[in-house]
């Protein structure tokens, strides 16, 4: 069993639960388990604090980092906001001397102290990993096949970009997202322009709801042509921008769309046989009932 | 050739509006924006990637190119009053797109940071931290949400701070330590009374 630190973040566990029930259950069946970290915070949002200064930004992630530390485990995590912060912060701390001692500077004053001995991944790099779990795996593991589905992954901003601070190659055109639904039974349909930020990075949902929805609105028109049954993505922040966004491009848009929109996690949870109830499917915006009437 | 009423003044007017003179540049503008993003904005030679790859460009009036180019000439007013530098969605495309090396969404970041420090910044943004600093999380936990976890068998807190309130200290003492918190309690009152 391989044991991580499950860092929750903010929206999985107080917006979409089933992310973080499905995340834990369907890793255990996959010989990856999520323990507690206590204490954890907001990781903090890279958009609004990384904004305000980038050094409160740099002292908060080391904190949850830290705790991490304490445990002697490596992070794992299922929301591409807070890989941006807990990885890129980890990485930089170690790498840059000076930023380390200035975070160091702010901890004493909490007993803590940044070493850098835990590293930090994303679930999805962890299940596609050879290594650690790897599509074989996942594809034995599955009871309920997401046969004759088709559906279009989103990847996110944080998780891959900037590559150059990342480990995953290019990211114009990613396909391995696109392996780990195909796992499942599913059949994964690319659309276009699919490296399209969700448009609510940034603080701008925040800031400008309207700027930010018309940018998922282009996704919905680029989904729409590709006549797909559910848009899956690995953040629960893209997760409700794409979700409660549909009814937010409603109100102001008038444009109807209703594509269900699951969390990779909520997904395999699926097709592991977990029930829509232990997902708490009900608590998404737009129904996932057309998706579920064609697998269960 | 008549020419257009009016044509002579209104163009010299616009163009006094836009002409900028050398003694608005602040050099030390450029340093500090490069040391805090700790990317390089002097490599720019203005190709326009950046703005081809934003998702905000098409939409706005918001042009990273044009925040590339502010950096380098040292057009501090210009580029931290702007309502754009708040349009960024920090997809990183530009990023990944520069063919000369540079991050312009650090710039951006490196600008807000600026901006801030003069009180220039949204209030969303400094809400998410009232809400950090009251509960750790900056989407908090709610009665639906803790009755949903019930029926998955989980703790109705997760067991971040929300489970383990105690730990909110040291978030509290982070923030307080650079003053974060008075900041934005005084400006959110400023604007919204």
């Amino acid at each position: 069993m391989h044991e991580y630190a499950f860092f929750l973040g903010c929206i999985a566990p107080n917006r979409y639960p089933g992310c973080e029930a499905s995340a834990i259950k369907t890793s255990e069946n996959l010989g990856i388990k999520l323990l507690d970290l206590e204490g954890a915070s907001c990781c903090p949002a890279p958009g609004a604090f990384g904004s305000i200064d980038l050094n409160i930004w740099y002292a908060m992630a080391a904190r949850n980092i830290l705790l991490a530390e304490q445990m002697k485990k490596d992070i794992a995590l299922i929301c591409n906001g807070c890989y941006k912060s807990i990885y890129e912060v980890n990485e930089k701390l170690k790498k840059h001397k000076e930023l380390r001692e200035g975070v160091n500077e702010v901890l004493k004053g909490i007993d803590m102290e940044f070493k850098g001995t835990v590293d930090v991944w994303h679930l999805a790099e962890l299940l596609y990993d050879p290594e650690i779990c790897g599509i074989q795996k996942i594809r034995d593991s599955i009871t309920v096949p997401l046969e004759g589905t088709r559906i279009a992954v989103h990847y996110g901003c944080h998780l891959m970009k900037p590559k150059k601070e990342r480990h995953f190659g290019s990211t114009e055109h990613p396909y391995w997202i696109e392996e780990l639904v195909a796992a499942l039974g599913a059949e994964p349909v690319e659309y276009r322009n699919k490296m399209l930020c969700c448009g609510a990075g940034g603080g701008v949902r925040g800031y400008d709801l309207v700027h930010s929805i018309d940018i998922t609105n282009e996704k919905m028109i680029n989904l729409k042509e590709a006549k797909v049954d559910a848009l899956t993505e690995v953040c629960p922040f893209c997760q409700l921008q794409f979700d409660r966004g549909q009814i937010e491009i409603e109100e102001k848009f008038g444009v109807k769309w209703g594509l269900p929109v699951l969390h990779y996690c909520e997904l395999l949870g699926l097709a592991q046989g977990m029930s829509p109830q232990e997902l708490a499917l009900d608590l998404h915006a737009v129904s996932c009932e057309p998706f579920l009437e064609k697998v269960l | 050739m008549a020419r257009t009423k009016g044509y002579p003044e209104t163009l010299d007017k616009k163009l006094a509006d836009t002409r900028l003179y050398e003694d608005e540049r602040h050099p030390d503008f450029t340093k500090t924006v490069e040391k805090i993003s700790m990317t390089i904005p002097h490599m720019c030679f203005q190709c326009g990637t950046c703005t081809a790859s934003c998702p905000s460009a098409p939409r706005s009036s918001y042009r990273i190119r044009k925040f590339v180019r502010r950096a380098l000439l040292g057009l501090e007013e210009e580029a931290l009053t702007d309502p754009d530098l708040w349009l960024c969605t920090t997809c990183y495309s530009c990023t990944d797109r520069c063919p000369r090396d540079i991050a312009p969404t650090d710039v951006i970041m490196a600008m807000r940071n600026l901006a801030a420090q003069r009180d220039i910044v949204p209030v969303n943004f400094l809400k998410t931290v009232q809400a950090i600093y009251t509960t750790g999380h900056g989407v908090p936990n709610n009665d639906v949400n803790r009755a949903a976890r019930k029926k998955l068998g989980l703790n109705p807190e997760p067991p971040t701070t929300a489970g383990f309130p105690q730990y909110v200290k040291g978030i509290q003492y982070i923030i307080d330590y650079f003053g974060l918190k008075e900041r934005a309690d005084r400006i959110v009152k400023e604007r919204e009374g």
